[in-house]
């Protein structure tokens, strides 16, 4: 994953966050850096799913599409986010 | 029982559970084929006021493989659409319902069809489900209402709602040890005989039905004559399908879901997950297409009810215990269909993939005089071949699993003398089938039905 697709993901990840009500907030500081939506960015809900902790390996659902993308910063980021 | 709560998912997943498929050339169109898909099982007539209904998150389809690779080669998508009318009323319906446009039905129901072939989709129309049948007062009129809901469209009839449940079976007792009451006598916990108990008596199923043009089906978009091409095999299943994931939004307490059609359920051959793949297999066999059931075909090959049944009814099914070589019979009718040479003048092979489909001979016209046990009575229009609603599948599949359709591949054998009479006993005791589209009978009504004996406990009585 490049790093404008990745700024575009985590756009849409603090977004999904938001719409699902989720019962942790996120601080904005475990994404850290300035991002900015790209003119693709999906203007749809998504999920992301990190199935296997071990792996660098990323789901991302929206619409009827599944995206799988493999980067092992977002990926620690996302966990790290997700953790204690 | 055929495919109602068959596995550990889908019996937490009503709506998209499939029950039951049929396909068969339709008796009073012979130029047409029927394909009905049954899902929601065990609907308690009176079961309000959320009345049944498909899902909206649901993709239900209906297959057609004519390649002979048991893949989708036609395939009819529904999909669902509910609205609220009144939003500020529990009520199912406001008044009677004596047309299916009526306002005082609540919660209408509407589908849009979709035929898809390889990458090519064509739109086939929206049309209307029935309500439910609730009552007297709230739907005076059922049979006008289903039939309202019979649509026809440039030639295709379709018909998606509510119908009585159409599989008899008698699920108390086959569920209490194998048990068949007519011959409980000689079972291993024995009692007197009994007459069989249709388990479905008084239940509803919603069901998805279409008739189509034979030519529509075929690989070569004809209308074959000649049974013994192998053009004139079709295979034929149903799945559901939901979204891969589903996220509970709190503002509305409803599903959202994200990301591809994922399938949950599936079925052609009535009882082949419930009595064929093992419990641990099952929600898997679900998910999977039918082109990779090589996996499963150990289960055919070795039926663990084939072991059972010598172990149930002791000295009963003295060959069948005997018997150790791979059922190549069950293998030939429910994974690759029967090839030419086995039964005179009849086949309905789809080649060496080995798949659950419902195969049909689409040359083979319909009978006049019908026979429910199909083939193997000497009806080549009934199942296996095919599907039709009356056929009784349970009776078959208990005598070929017992050993009856060995000799047609193995005339060595020589089947047990209880294989050609075991039976559960049951016959329709819902409102007859019908002898035209959608041939499943009337839905039973709420206030109508009234429910049956009820019991917690009772001692066998001795033999």
């Amino acid at each position: 994953m490049n790093d404008p697709s990745r700024r575009r993901f985590l756009g849409v990840a603090g977004a999904s966050a938001a719409v699902a009500g989720a019962s942790a907030v996120i601080p904005s500081a475990a994404f850290a850096g300035e991002t900015h939506r790209s003119a693709g960015s999906s203007t749809e809900s998504v999920v992301a799913y990190v199935s296997d902790t071990a792996s660098n390996e990323l789901t991302l659902l929206v619409g009827e599409r599944e995206v799988v993308v493999h980067d092992r910063d977002l990926v620690n980021r996302i966990l790290n986010a997700a953790g204690k | 029982m055929s495919s109602h709560r068959e596995a550990p998912e889908t019996s937490k997943d009503p709506v998209a559970d499939n029950t039951d498929v049929y396909a068969f050339v339709s008796p009073d169109r012979p130029d047409h084929v029927t394909l009905i898909a049954n899902f929601i099982p065990f609907q308690k007539p009176d079961g309000g006021p959320n009345f049944y209904e498909f899902g909206e998150d649901v993709l239900y389809e209906i297959h057609v493989s004519n390649r002979g690779k048991a893949e989708s080669d036609v395939t009819y998508e529904f999909r669902f659409d509910t609205h609220v009318r009144n939003d500020k009323t529990f009520l199912y319906n406001t008044g009677p319902i004596n047309s299916i446009h009526d306002q005082t039905w609540n919660r209408p129901q509407r589908y849009s069809v979709t035929r898809v072939s390889h990458g090519h989709k064509a739109h086939l129309g929206d049309f209307l489900c029935p309500p439910c049948n609730i009552g007297p007062r709230s739907t005076p009129n059922f049979r006008k209402l289903s039939e309202e809901a019979t649509h026809t469209a440039h030639g295709r009839r379709f018909y998606a709602g509510q119908r009585a449940e159409g599989f008899h079976v008698d699920l108390g007792s086959v569920f209490d040890l194998g048990t068949l009451r007519p011959f409980q006598s000689l079972h291993l916990i024995p009692s007197a005989d009994a007459l069989g108990v249709d388990g479905t008596k008084t239940y509803n199923v919603h069901t998805i039905a279409i008739q189509v043009p034979i030519s529509e089906l075929t690989r070569h978009r004809t209308r074959p004559t000649n049974p013994m091409h192998e053009d004139a095999v079709i295979g034929v299943w149903a799945s559901a399908s939901r979204r891969k994931s589903r996220m509970l939004d709190p503002h509305t307490g409803r599903r959202i879901g994200h990301g591809p059609w994922q399938q949950v359920s599936r079925l052609a051959n009535p009882l082949f997950n419930e009595v064929l793949v093992p419990m641990a297999e099952k929600d898997e066999w679900n998910m999977r297409a039918p082109r990779h059931d090589s996996k499963f075909a150990k289960y055919v090959n070795h039926p663990e009810l084939g072991r059972l049944l010598p172990v149930l009814y002791p000295g009963v099914f003295p060959h069948l215990a005997r018997y150790a070589k791979p059922r190549a019979d069950l293998n030939a009718i429910l994974l690759t269909g029967i090839p030419a040479g086995v039964v005179p003048g009849f086949q309905n092979f789809t080649g060496p993939v080995e798949a659950d489909m419902i195969r049909l001979n689409v040359a083979i016209p319909p009978s006049h005089k019908p026979n429910e046990l199909g083939l193997v009575a000497g009806d080549p229009a009934g199942f296996p071949n095919g599907r039709r609603v009356f056929d009784d599948t349970t009776t078959v599949e208990l005598r070929a699993i017992a050993g009856l359709t060995i000799p047609l591949v193995d005339p060595s054998y020589k089947p047990d003398a209880a294989a050609g009479g075991i039976t559960d006993g049951t016959k329709n005791a819902n409102p007859p089938y019908l002898d035209r589209f959608p041939y499943l009978g009337y839905a039973n009504g709420g206030y109508q039905t009234k429910p049956g004996t009820s019991a917690v406990s009772g001692g066998l009585k001795s033999v």
